[in-house]
């Protein structure tokens, strides 16, 4: 008995012996396919690379869905008959619109990865990573933080500003902050970049070019001050940026430009990061949906991408088709619309754009950040193209001085100059006594399906942006008579759709949205 | 790696006087006596547990074990009393034995049985938790491929709903209502003791849905079967645990209810060997109403001018055209479905064995989708020495599974509807036609024919699942048994878009993603029962236990595209830039338990038990969470104050109260992780998710009472359960607002999981069960299920509001909203009062999304549209008048099986249906939302809101910015049906003929499923289910793949 026992006890216990052990390690389970926020930042590796994502995933929503569809149809650049954006020509966007809760929810992500970066940088990274590593990342968030501000305080008017999402997070009910808190608040960033970020010159080691520089800040901060109406320092900060030799006109011809470029060239993938650009978007080439650069998709027609996206959402409007003073003259239209039968010999190899484009009735189809198939563009896969997108150029660059000069800013010739060495580049003749007019004109071409347009319009205030928003052509040509007639589209806004309105779920689920702005408070 | 450090639970001091302890008990034994052992079983060869092994005139005993063994000490003239409640006792006169193997019959009011719960098996009268029992037999001969199908409408409590007819798709499985918001509501399954999870969306693991295909989010619904790989005619016995008493055993995974399935075991005798098959049709239930060519035709004429497009000079004259293409047609088709099952079985005294293959085969309603399966088992159980046995249960399956896109607004379901008649499907040479004028292309919506035929997305899944255990004999009363228990997975997912043209369509790069997932699974577990009877009356069951188990997974996903041809599609022949993305991860639990039963006189019984839990998926200091239970029964009828009251029989209550807990949540949600996506300049590292250290167990209390009763000499038996579920610190990810965490963005960071709020679910099941005595030639039983319950939120942060949004035509909308004081997603969106019929209902309405009073083709409100109400009486409509606009939940759910057997003939009816649950139909809304061109529509459109047709019954004509088709209670509807699932009728050849051929049994049968649906449901079906398991979109029908009705016939050859 006793022997049968013990032969029992041995077994037992040798089972049990193969329990493994619950010390701390066998319930302990990291992440093993990811870094850990709290393992991250220990080299200046890491520390430069930390920005990257910041330039790209959480801006494709706005850029890729939204950013014409305020831009270029609601301002009547362009017009569509497509389901979901349709309401941005005839200003019938309510807060429900999933395209627009998509630009809210995208500039906040951006927002919400830089405060996450701007707050952990200073506690995580390593002593050993120099100070000036870190402060320039601090530099470069705080600028794209700005970014994202500006946008959101140009489209939806006063929002809560959050400098520390984890204060929030379980705190449903945030005020909004005015819109002069808005742009104290951006200011401060860029203040701050531009003290912190390093200082470049864009050299043709394109590469180096891809991040912002203390000179970018100094570049964004004029254009605040201009919407700010601060004429004085938007004309003595863009001055700044233009002596101090950072930034190239590419194809100017002044001391400033670069003669290899052109402004057709601008817009090629492989000129990403030529010295024109300020601060631009930088797209991946994994092809992986959100990756990349997702506005060819909606800009180019079928058959252009070599997938089966394509699909000529919106097309240029017979208002800005006529706007150009000259379409053979001004080298913009070529790199901006597709005429039928026009021949573009880098795009796919050789392209002959369709007799039959017509892109949502406007009889032309569009050429800017329509960049062709993956073989002949770098890589990308549909809805992701690795072309970068720009938030600001220098191109603009020198009409804000251009416009802050002619409002009394700073050297009117200086900003003569600078308006002419921008439609120089565009093959169109010097005018010698511009007037804001002009300025405004020149914007709206110079800068044509890269978003600006609408913003420039509700900026001349309410009395000239409903005037001029109601008499804008938004029609389509009727192919049935030769040559082609229009049949006429025009929508008239009210006062409120000069902004628009906050998602109805976020006011839903923030009913503070609806109260009056409280004002923010500094630290 | 995590490395195995070995240890042992219980220090050898502890064991040590254990022994100590059992050997004096032994010790009081008289010294003459000697060891009797044997097995008891029932007439069929079938073990029984719990017998009552009484040395006569002594209080000596001792009681069977799970295979029905016992020992006892006695001497030769000593006589063995064996009784076991539903039997006739029966008597032994030792004598010169040292085996006595008896065989018990059943007495006269025999309805006992032995039910599996938790770590062991108890007898269903004592049993004071609750259990449903699905009874095998009636589910033997269903043509249904997958084992949580079968059990739809067998359980009381138990609601089952397929979410997809695909072959092999995932089905919701909801034990006692709602539990958990986002997390999983499936049960946890249990397979001859391992623990598979029902969550088809991996919530828990890899956070990735098997059958994604590179879809990414909003694809549809694709979730696949978790239990797909299990072969239902492998399956002995299935046992539900629902109310926490039973299932606190289970512990950290039991919140949702834990269904036990127990596999065959070889029964002692002549070996036996089982053929069975089956063939059948499948067939396409019904189809939606759509519009022909000319109907189509004057459609198009009309919204052409509201969106001043030119004209199709083709639709001129519609009363010229023919009918069109019928795509529902062409997607739908009959499909075949087969099915071979091999078994053999047999048992010795110390041996048994099962040993099993099955093939099945099923080809899809739509075409390009199919599912086969190839299982095959093996369950060995030996005696190896008086004081050990061993055994195992092994299962080896592949299943291959080719799937369509569907529930989706891009889907095939969808597209057969919405596209155009005026489309042919081919063109005369062959190739697939498409669009070919630039509005058309523009406008018109993808061939789903060449959709269905040429993305290919193959999914295999091979998994082998097993057990493997030793249990020894420590001494008469106690056992010792470990147990090893593995599910070791692997899915190989392969998808490619080819290159195509059709019409002007063209897709000039062809893309291949692949997908390897390795999942393992182990479990490890030590389980010491002690089991003893005191005197007569007295029985004491004490289980300790413990349990280590871990989970890991690991995967790799790579693309290329760019092939030169669409003829061999291989990774790294491609020229597009190649993409690849691993991930891996692990996740493990800690486990202690103890239970004790204790029961009196078969009269009282009492059941506590503690499990104590820890978890990988929380932060140090709130790893480790503990759930208590407790429950009593009282059989009723046993007293001795009843014996002369026999018109109510069998009469027990019972009830309990226990907490379970919850804890499948992503890894690492106590930290914060980073992303690394690929950006322009170099890999980026995305802040990934929100830290919640604090996070902890979601815990769910459950009080349950219940009463079973007999009639009728009990042949009619009831058993009503009422229950209180309160899931607290509920597990949510909590996205309180957009502006927080960047919402449904790219580069949004995720919401934290917290522990958020309290549900409630209260409920009542009944069951009621009927049978002829089995003494005639014609026998009949019937049993009724009967399940309600009522889902309560009681607490959520704050005023809190959780919005259930669903992609529907590539827009996010807010489809359901869940609040405190009401139940989990109901529907909400505007009430429609009517249409705006005649300038008078214009004057003095409120405004309706600030679209002013104007005539004009759009942009404007005007006579024709629809008239919302303005629910919070402000004067205008807007975003805050929406409102609950339909429930979901069902009032109650039902089953009603009934088996007739006549001399050689069986005919079994099963019925099943849902009352009083509300279904959004989604696809309707697309089908008439009359405000798009070169897209289809259901016939009812034409009856649009024109001056000429005052009394329209739809509203007019518009584009598509139309609030017309905002969510609203014109796509609510009953969704209460009652189906014919199953029809059998079976005929067993009598035993004078097939004895004569060698045979044991030969039964043929035939059988229609999904017979016939009441309802009034317009959709293709009214049993729709959680949109991906989601629990925020029950009901919601997104082009739901429809169930087909199969007709087939059998054979069960038994030789």
């Amino acid at each position: 008995m006793k022997k049968l026992l013990k032969a029992k006890l041995i077994l037992v216990m040798s089972a049990l012996l193969f329990v493994p052990s619950c010390s701390g390690d066998f319930l302990e389970r990291p992440p093993e396919d990811s870094y850990s926020v709290a393992d991250f930042y220990q080299t200046a590796d890491q520390v430069q690379n930390s920005t990257n994502h910041l330039y790209s995933r959480p801006w494709f929503n706005f850029i890729t869905n939204v950013a014409w569809c305020i831009g270029e149809l609601s301002s009547g650049n362009g017009r569509t008959w497509d389901p979901r954006n349709a309401d941005f020509t005839n200003f019938a966007i309510t807060g429900q619109h999933n395209t627009l809760t998509q630009s809210w929810e995208s500039l906040y992500a951006v927002v919400a990865q830089s405060n996450t970066l701007i707050n952990t940088l200073p506690e995580a990274v390593s002593g050993d990573v120099p100070q000036e590593v870190t402060n320039n990342a601090l530099g470069e968030a705080r600028f794209i933080r700005a970014t994202a501000y500006f946008y959101l305080v140009r489209i939806f008017g006063s929002v809560p500003i959050i400098a520390d999402n984890t204060e929030y997070v379980l705190e449903p009910v945030v005020p909004r902050n005015p819109i002069e808190d808005v742009y104290e608040f951006i200011k401060r960033d860029l203040e701050f970049a531009v003290a912190n970020c390093y200082s470049k010159t864009r050299g043709s080691n394109f590469d180096l070019n891809a991040k912002v520089s203390s000179g970018s800040a100094k570049a964004m901060l004029a254009k605040i001050y201009l919407y700010e109406g601060d004429n004085a320092m938007a004309y003595q900060l863009s001055q700044e940026v233009i002596d101090s030799g950072e930034f190239k006109l590419y194809g100017g011809d002044a001391a400033d430009g670069d003669p290899s470029g052109s402004y057709y060239d601008l817009f090629l993938t492989e000129n990403d990061n030529n010295p024109e650009s300020i601060f631009a978007l930088q797209w991946g080439t994994s092809g992986q949906y959100s990756e990349g650069n997702g506005l060819q998709s909606l800009f180019a027609q079928s058959g252009v991408t070599g997938f089966s996206d394509g699909y000529s959402a919106i097309g240029p409007s017979i208002d800005l088709q006529e706007s150009y003073e000259d379409k053979e003259q001004d080298l913009r239209y070529y790199a901006t619309i597709m005429d039928p039968g026009s021949y573009y010999p880098d795009l796919n190899g050789g392209y002959t754009v369709s007799e039959n484009v017509d892109h949502q009735g406007t009889n032309v189809g569009i050429k800017k950040y329509v960049v062709g198939n993956a073989s002949t563009n770098g890589g990308g896969g549909e809805q992701s193209y690795p072309n970068n997108t720009y938030i600001l150029r220098y191109g603009e660059l020198l009409l804000i001085n251009a416009e802050a000069a002619l409002k009394g800013g700073g050297s009117v010739a200086n900003g003569i100059e600078s308006l002419n060495k921008v439609r120089r580049r565009a093959g169109l003749d010097n005018i010698a006594n511009p007037t804001l007019d002009d300025v405004f004109h020149e914007r709206r071409i110079e800068l044509a399906f890269e978003f600006e347009f609408w913003y420039d319009i509700v900026r001349q205030g309410p009395e000239f942006a409903l005037n001029y928003l109601a008499n804008t052509e938004r029609g389509t040509y009727n192919d049935d008579t030769t040559p082609p007639t229009v049949t006429s589209e025009t929508y008239t806004p009210n006062a409120e759709d000069l902004l628009f309105p906050y998602p109805s779920n976020e006011i839903q689920n923030n009913p503070a949205l609806s109260e009056p702005p409280v004002p923010y408070e500094f630290e | 790696m995590h490395y195995l450090k070995f240890y042992s639970i219980f220090s050898t001091k502890v064991l040590g006087k254990l022994f100590v302890l059992l050997v004096l008990c032994s010790a009081s034994q008289a010294f003459a006596q000697k060891t009797v052992t044997g097995t008891v079983s029932d007439a069929n060869g079938t073990p029984l547990l719990g017998v009552n092994v009484l040395i006569k005139g002594t209080n000596t005993g001792a009681s069977t074990d799970f295979d029905g063994q016992y020992e006892i000490r006695a001497e030769d003239s000593n006589v063995i009393v064996f009784s076991y409640v539903g039997f006739e006792e029966k008597e032994e006169l030792i004598g010169s034995r040292t085996q006595i193997d008896v065989t018990l019959t059943e007495s006269a009011e025999g309805l006992d049985e032995v039910i599996v719960i938790g770590y062991g098996a108890q007898l269903k009268e004592d049993i004071s938790g609750s259990v449903s029992t699905v009874n095998v037999e009636e589910i033997e001969n269903i043509p249904q491929v997958g084992i949580d199908q079968l059990m739809q409408g067998r359980a009381a409590g138990v609601s089952i709903t397929k979410n997809s007819g695909q072959p092999g798709s995932a089905v919701s499985v909801r034990i006692r209502g709602v539990n958990s918001i986002t997390g999983s509501s499936e049960p946890l399954y249990i397979i001859d003791g391992v623990p598979i999870s029902g969550d088809s969306r991996n919530i828990a693991t890899s956070g990735r849905s098997i059958a994604d295909g590179g879809l990414g989010e909003g694809s549809g619904s694709t979730g696949v079967s978790p239990l797909a790989a299990l072969n239902p005619s492998d399956i002995a016995s299935i046992n539900i645990l629902k109310d926490a008493s039973a299932t606190a055993i289970y512990g950290s995974r039991g919140s949702n209810g834990v269904v036990i399935i127990t596999t065959k075991k070889g029964k002692k005798g002549e070996g036996k060997l089982s053929y069975s098959t089956y063939t059948g049709i499948q067939r396409p239930t019904n189809r939606i109403d759509v519009m022909n060519l000319p109907q189509y035709a004057e459609l198009q004429n009309t919204i052409g001018e509201i969106y001043g497009l030119n004209e199709q000079i083709e639709f001129l004259n519609p009363s010229l055209l023919g009918s069109g293409t019928n795509w529902q047609r062409a997607i739908f088709d009959d499909a075949l479905m087969t099915n071979h099952e091999l078994s053999f079985s047999g048992g010795s005294e110390d041996i048994n064995y099962f040993v099993s293959a099955g093939y099945v085969d099923q080809e899809g309603t739509v075409i390009g989708s199919s599912f086969d399966r190839i299982t095959i088992r093996a369950n060995v159980n030996a005696k190896i020495k008086d004081w050990l046995s061993a055994g195992i249960s092994l299962t080896g399956s592949r299943t291959n599974e080719e799937i369509t896109l569907n529930g989706s607004s891009n889907g095939i379901i969808s597209l057969s509807l919405l596209n155009n008649p005026a489309t042919a499907i081919y063109n005369p040479d062959g190739s697939f036609a498409g669009p070919t004028t630039p509005d058309e292309i523009a406008f018109g919506l993808r061939n789903p024919i060449a959709e269905a035929l040429s993305i290919r997305n193959d999914l295999r899944r091979d998994r082998l699942l097993g057990n493997i255990y030793a249990e020894f004999k420590l001494h008469d009363n106690l056992t010792f048994r470990t147990e090893f228990g593995g599910d070791f997975g692997n899915n190989l997912s392969d998808r490619f878009q080819p290159t195509f043209s059709y019409g002007a369509l063209d897709r000039g790069t062809n893309l291949l993603s692949i997908r390897r997932e390795n999942n393992d699974f182990w479990i490890l577990k030590n389980l010491l029962t002690y089991n003893n009877s005191f005197g007569d009356k007295h029985d004491l069951t004490v289980l300790l236990g413990q349990e280590s188990q871990e989970s890991s997974w690991q995967g790799v996903i790579a693309q290329d595209g760019d092939f030169v041809s669409n003829d061999v599609p291989i990774l790294g022949t491609g020229n597009a830039n190649d993409f690849t993305d691993q991930y891996q991860g692990s996740s493990a639990l800690q486990s202690f338990f103890g239970r004790a039963i204790y029961s009196f006189d078969n009269r009282y019984n009492i059941t506590a038990s503690v499990r104590a839990d820890g978890s990988s998926k929380f932060a140090e200091g709130n790893k480790w969470g503990y759930f208590p239970s407790v429950s009593a029964s009282w059989r009723l009828s046993n007293e001795a104050f009843m014996e002369d009251f026999d018109a109510v029989q069998n009469i027990k209550l019972y009830g309990g109260y226990g907490e379970v807990g919850n804890q499948a949540i992503p890894n690492f949600a106590y930290g914060a992780r980073l992303n690394t996506i690929s950006t322009g300049t170099g890999t980026g590292f995305e802040f990934a998710n929100f830290a919640n250290p604090d996070l902890t167990w979601e815990s769910s209390t459950q009080t349950n009472l219940g009463l079973d009763f007999g009639l009728f000499d009990s042949r009619l038996n009831t058993t009503i359960e009422v229950y209180n579920k309160i899931s607290k610190d509920f597990l949510y990810q909590l996205a309180v607002t957009d502006f927080i965490t960047g919402g449904n963005s790219p580069g949004a960071i995720t919401a934290p999981w917290v522990n958020l709020g309290e549900m409630e679910n209260q409920g009542i099941d009944v069951t009621i069960n009927y049978k002829t005595i089995r003494d005639t030639d014609f026998t009949w039983s019937s049993t009724l299920t009967f399940s309600h319950y009522k889902n309560t939120v009681k607490e959520l942060l704050g005023d809190l509001t959780i919005n259930g949004d669903l992609s529907l035509n590539q827009s996010n909308q807010n489809i359901t909203f869940t609040k405190v004081g009401q139940p989990i997603g109901l529907f909400y969106g505007y009430q429609v009062e009517g249409l705006f019929r005649s300038v008078d209902d214009i004057n003095g309405a409120p405004v309706q999304f600030g679209r002013p009073f104007e005539d004009a083709l759009f942009s404007t409100t005007w006579l024709g549209d629809i008239k919302y109400k303005d629910v919070n009486g402000d004067g205008v409509v807007n975003s805050d008048d929406r409102t609950v606009i339909g429930n979901p939940h069902p009032d109650f759910t039902y089953g009603f099986q009934n088996s007739f057997s006549y001399k050689d003939f069986d005919l079994s009816i099963f019925l099943q249906g849902s009352y009083g649950n509300d279904i959004f139909n989604a696809v309707n809304r697309t089908l008439t939302a009359a405000n798009s061109y070169y897209v289809n529509q259901a016939p009812s459109v034409l009856d649009y809101w024109s001056v000429d047709n005052p009394n329209a019954g739809s509203p007019r004509l518009a584009r598509n910015d139309t609030p017309n088709i905002n969510i609203s209670d014109r796509y609510i509807e009953d969704g209460s049906y009652l189906r014919i699932q199953n029809v059998t009728l079976g005929y067993n050849l009598p035993a004078s003929t097939i004895d004569r051929i060698g045979l044991n049994k030969l039964k043929i049968y035939g059988s229609i499923q999904n017979l016939y649906t009441f309802t009034d449901y317009s959709g293709y079906d009214p049993e729709v289910g959680a949109y991906n398991q989601n629990a925020l979109l029950l009901g919601v029908d997104n082009g739901r793949y429809p169930s087909p009705r199969t007709f087939t016939l059998g054979l069960n050859v038994e030789f």
